[in-house]
């Protein structure tokens, strides 16, 4: 290998170092903080006793706020939502990417507008009516409300999956004697199946990020992480060190998720781009 | 075995906004129980429409579709029973080849599994496959996938066989073969066969029967020997034959010859009243080179190794003429040869409807 050459490697590399330094700073000061104990919260850069004593109160449900609780809210929340919206969502982007009918393209343009308007334009009619309709506050109301957030993105990405499949695999199945329902079942839906678990994967996470929903929309009951975190910061004193455990205790299901489904990832991603 | 027959059948594309488009004006075709026909046709021509409202893929806008005399019209495909080889074969990646074979016969209930297996091994020594059954479409050939789609649409013996563009994605090498294997499973097996193409070789050597379609209409239905020696119309005659038959303009004599320049006459087969406009048609085959007849000069000859090709400028015509020479025969550019044609292997069109006049 020339001078020349290996130089060239290592302000590569240099230039990568830089990036993932400012790219991971960020979490590393959020793990540091939250190893502090309260009292060298201010005190200290990085000299202090680190102690897992934040992560026990905010696990523990101590300081009367139940961490735990706004959890496993979010857990379900996110997970009825993507749910539902692949229940939904599928045979929709089945039958778009399938056949144009009257006002196809209005409708599929329509959930597509659910996501570039902001949600603060719709949050004040929504908490009026969930406040009439009972669904405040609610695992009910926050899954349907988040269906703004999640439909639209699996409807659209799972229309170009299906767009790709050449519709003479599911007519040869109608051929054989297959209906439809089984058409689809047996012969699209399997071959997407990349499809849905990184288009999934990826509205759990929108799903489970949002911040602006439950921050209006609940209270107590069905709270989710993402405001609940910054309860820690309310008070006499904001306790910075447990927002920052909560905050990185609530990362580890997306992450976890993202790990386990890693092949599909890859492969699901890049799936659409390119015509078999 | 079945007869099909197609009564007036039309398709008619109505979107808002745009004109209507006629694919398919008004076909009626019937076919032996057994026959291959050929359906060919430019792209665009409506066979391929055809075929999908034959297998129910394609709703009917009028007319009639008749298996062994009930009509099919209005029945959904899984309720019609026919066979389709699509041209892109259309197999199930994730199943093997015996896998993608079974596939169809599980559509109805459950299928014993002693009887699957036993159709699935029957088919796939018919279609030469019997070695490939555990392999997946991905490590298959084009030949080899192909047979496996011809396998699947016959497995469950249905009552007519619809091939789409069969050959057309096959290699030189892969199209011979598979063309001899196709004829001898369809002739083996006896399954009444609609056969859609754009290639006219491939419709040629495989089809009891061609029928030659246009902007949705049939032009001419016959044997291939009918359709290469007697074209119908000058579409037929320019779409059929390789190379193309050499079609020139002139005005008839009223002497048995047509003039098409002042220097150049041409014996016709019929006699045709002086001064009617006519396309004087003669393959590249029928023509001959000799010590005398019409005066041309080689603009250029292509030696191949059974035979060669030699375009040809006659004077006062501004098309070139075309003609295939004899394997021994060498041309140089620029020399003057004289080129005849039998009168009986000539064909004569009327200029203005381009029907055949005979």
């Amino acid at each position: 290998m020339s001078t020349g050459k290996r130089l060239s490697g290592v302000l590569a590399d240099l230039a990568l170092i830089l990036y993932f330094v400012f790219a991971l700073f960020p979490i590393a000061w959020m793990v540091i903080l939250s190893l502090k104990p309260a009292d060298q919260l201010f005190s200290t850069y990085f000299s202090f006793s680190p102690t897992l004593d934040g992560y026990r109160t905010v696990l523990g449900d101590s300081e009367g706020i139940p961490f735990v609780r706004f959890f496993v809210n979010s857990l379900v929340v996110s997970v009825g939502a993507v749910a539902l919206s692949l229940v939904v969502g599928l045979p929709a982007a089945y039958a778009s990417a399938r056949w144009r009918f009257r006002g196809s393209e209005n409708l599929m343009f329509t959930l597509l507008s659910f996501r570039f308007a902001p949600e603060l334009t719709v949050i004040i009619p929504l908490f009026v009516l969930y406040q009439k309709l009972g669904l405040f506050d609610t695992y009910v109301g926050m899954v349907w409300v988040l269906q703004l957030v999640t439909l639209p993105l699996i409807v659209w990405i799972m229309r170009s999956y299906f767009a790709d499949l050449t519709p003479e695999l599911e007519q040869a199945a109608l051929l054989d004697g297959y209906t439809r329902r089984q058409a689809f079942f047996r012969v699209a839906l399997p071959l997407v199946k990349p499809g849905v678990a990184a288009v999934s994967l990826l509205a759990f996470i929108f799903a489970w990020n949002n911040f602006v929903f439950p921050l209006i929309l609940t209270s107590n009951e069905a709270q989710t992480v993402t405001v609940g975190a910054l309860s820690f910061l309310g008070g006499d004193r904001p306790k910075y060190n447990l927002t920052a455990a909560a905050a990185l205790v609530s990362v580890v299901p997306p992450l976890l998720l993202a790990l386990t489904i890693q092949r599909y990832l890859v492969r699901g991603l890049s799936f659409g781009a390119v015509k078999s | 075995m079945t007869e099909l027959e197609l009564r007036d059948l039309r398709k008619t594309y109505r979107a808002r906004g745009r004109p209507a488009v006629e694919a398919v004006r008004g076909l009626d075709l019937a076919l032996r129980s057994g026959e291959l026909l050929g359906l060919l046709g430019p792209s665009g021509c409506g066979k391929s429409t055809t075929l999908r409202m034959i297998a129910g893929l394609e709703t009917v806008t009028g007319g009639d579709i008749l298996v062994a005399g009930s009509s099919l019209v209005g029945r959904p495909a899984q309720q019609r029973n026919i066979g389709v080889a699509f041209e892109n074969y259309a197999l199930y990646p994730p199943l093997t080849v015996a896998g993608n074979l079974a596939f169809g016969l599980r559509a109805r209930g459950r299928a014993a599994r002693k009887d699957v297996e036993r159709k699935v091994a029957d088919i796939a020594e018919r279609v030469g496959l019997t070695g490939l059954l555990d392999a997946r479409p991905a490590g298959l050939s084009s030949g080899q996938k192909q047979r496996v789609s011809l396998a699947r649409a016959l497995i469950r013996e249905p009552d007519v066989l619809l091939l789409d563009e069969p050959l057309s994605h096959l290699d030189a090498a892969q199209r011979d073969t598979t063309r001899r294997e196709l004829k001898r499973i369809q002739k083996d097996l006896g399954h009444t066969t609609i056969l859609v193409t754009h290639d006219q070789e491939e419709a040629l050597s495989l089809a009891d029967r061609i029928a030659v379609m246009k902007d949705g209409v049939i032009q001419q239905l016959g044997t291939p020997y009918e359709i290469y020696d007697s074209p119908a119309n000058l579409f037929v005659a320019d779409f059929v034959g390789e190379p193309p038959i050499n079609l020139l303009p002139g005005v008839a004599d009223g002497e048995g010859h047509a003039r098409l320049s002042d220097a150049a006459r041409i014996a016709l087969p019929v006699p045709v009243a002086a001064g009617r406009e006519v396309v004087v048609g003669i393959r590249p085959e029928d023509l001959c080179l000799s010590p005398e007849g019409l005066s041309a000069r080689v603009v250029a000859h292509e030696p191949l190794l059974e035979s060669g090709i030699a375009t040809l400028a006659l004077g006062g015509i501004e098309r070139p003429l075309v003609v295939l020479t004899g394997p021994e025969t060498r041309l140089a550019h620029d020399e003057r040869v004289h080129v005849t044609a039998d009168a009986q292997l000539t064909h004569v069109f009327d200029a203005e409807t381009g029907d055949a006049l005979r």
